[in-house]
């Protein structure tokens, strides 16, 4: 049972990792026609992780409204919502489940008319709380923050119209923000990440990180 | 006084922004947009495609409704430009919810320009898996989309039918939301089957993709709404993004003036708590 759980896992990791490595450098026919395979593999494997989403999506809101937690009603709308839908993708316009999705219909109507306006209108939303969290923190409390804030404020300025129409210079000003400090600080940020996760996939294959396992260190 | 501007109500502040949208929207005005540098090099690319015979561009769709409003007037401008200059384009969704806004921003698009489904374009639909899927389509185009979103095989459309791989395209472009471009279409696509590549992004992401640019790795960059204006500027037809130019303007000042509020509330509460401190020491 351990060699199922924990050993064949760490095997399958380290054979697939090196395997996956190799194919990706080495140009030769064989080696390529076998990274075709694997892409296929892990796009197989990515839509069944969809699955494993929607089972936990569905079961995180049916406990919610089985418990009756506070807001459950908005699970109720959540598990309404994903029936409708379901029910216009199975219908496909008349079409039927087993047809390509049609081009318009009810889905496509519901797309684009209702689950469009609303996740912009939640994104949207942001732009009022960074008003307001602009107001209240980004203060010049600090010579490094005065720089900071100035910077921010000639980027803000830069990037829309109005800080050409005020001066030619705020939009360059603010492009050489960007491509000069912004970039270099960018740069030093992304060799480290690029770094730390050669590091952790290295871990990953050779079985030293086996969080992945789950079930804890033991 | 000073205490109450410290502590503003946000709802305040949230009215003036709502004021600072909604007014500019109902009112007409405008101000001179100048595409920066990075735009103009996508457009130059289209305009190099254009030049060749049977120039054919990839797009790639990775964004959902809540990037829609900055990404799908970029989409929109683009695709008005490459319908206009009869380059053939291949659109591919590395997000499921981004398969009705590429077919609603292609169909408009190409109804407008006359073009035909087909032969002038084609929607290959959303395969999950990111990195592989452009890996994939590195390899071997049409096994990794033996057919498009409406169920047509590949092989039998004109627009498609010659594509073998990635280095087949004179041009891709990302249109993202997320991590595409610099996660996924450069390391595994433009590194390794070698195209031109471009990235269209939230104004939010922008900042990330200049150490690409500098190292040729991107030949071009469109950041958010005024990247989407610069453009439309560039194609002279000035649409949704334009527009969105003057709410964005006049909310980038609201912010700005409490930004500058709040630092000189900020000065004049520090200055009289310290002669109130230096007060008490002379007392």
């Amino acid at each position: 049972m351990i060699f199922l759980r924990r050993t064949f896992p760490l095997i399958l990791a380290f054979v697939v990792g090196v395997i996956g490595i190799l194919v990706f450098y080495v140009p030769h026919s064989v080696a390529q026609a076998l990274e075709r395979d694997l892409a296929k593999w892990f796009m197989i494997i990515a839509a069944f992780a969809y699955f494993l989403g929607l089972y936990s999506l569905m079961t995180l809101h049916w406990t919610r409204v089985r418990a009756r937690q506070p807001g459950w009603g908005y699970s109720l709308v959540a598990y309404l919502s994903f029936a409708v839908m379901v029910v216009f993708i199975v219908y496909n316009d008349g079409h039927g489940p087993f047809h390509a999705q049609a081009e318009a219909g009810g889905y496509q109507w519901l797309y684009l008319n209702v689950y469009v306006p609303c996740t912009s209108s939640m994104f949207s939303i942001l732009a009022f709380f960074i008003a307001s969290a602009a107001y209240r923190t980004f203060r010049a409390r600090s010579p490094e923050a005065a720089l900071l804030l100035l910077a921010g404020l000639i980027v803000m300025l830069g990037r829309v119209p109005i800080g050409a129409y005020i001066s030619d210079v705020i939009p360059d000003a603010a492009q050489w923000l960007m491509a000069v400090p912004n970039m270099a600080a960018k740069r030093g940020i992304l060799l480290g990440v690029s770094l730390g996760a050669i590091a952790t996939s290295l871990r990953i294959i050779f079985g030293i990180e086996r969080a992945y396992l789950g079930g804890g260190e033991e | 006084m000073i205490e109450r501007l410290m502590n503003l109500d946000r709802r305040i502040i949230f009215l003036f922004v709502f004021a600072g949208v909604a007014v500019p929207l109902l009112m007409d005005f405008s101000f001179p947009i100048k595409p920066t540098d990075n735009v103009r090099a996508v457009y130059q690319q289209i305009e190099h495609v254009a030049a060749q015979k049977d120039g054919k561009v990839l797009i790639s769709f990775s964004y959902g409704g809540g990037a829609a409003a900055e990404l799908q007037p970029m989409a929109r401008a683009l695709l008005r430009h490459l319908f206009a200059r009869e380059v053939e384009i291949v659109a591919i969704s590395l997000w499921p919810d981004a398969v009705g806004l590429a077919q609603a921003a292609l169909k408009g698009m190409a109804d407008e320009a006359g073009r035909k489904y087909g032969t002038d374009y084609a929607l290959m639909g959303f395969k999950p898996g990111n990195s592989v899927v452009i890996l994939g389509m590195g390899q071997d185009f049409r096994g990794t989309f033996p057919t498009d979103n409406f169920g047509a095989s590949t092989d039998t459309l004109a627009v498609t039918a010659n594509v073998q791989s990635l280095a087949d395209f004179d041009f891709v472009i990302d249109l993202a939301a997320g991590e595409s471009i610099d996660h996924f279409w450069i390391p595994y696509g433009q590194e390794r089957f070698k195209f031109p590549l471009a990235g269209g992004c939230t104004a939010v992401m922008a900042p990330d993709l200049f150490p690409f640019i500098q190292s040729g790795q991107l030949i071009g960059m469109i950041g958010g709404l005024a990247g989407a204006a610069e453009y439309e500027t560039l194609i002279g037809h000035a649409d949704k993004a334009t527009s969105g130019m003057r709410p964005q303007s006049v909310t980038h000042i609201i912010i700005i003036a409490f930004i500058v509020l709040a630092n000189v509330t900020f000065f004049l509460s520090r200055r009289r708590s310290a002669n109130t401190t230096s007060h008490q020491d002379l007392a």
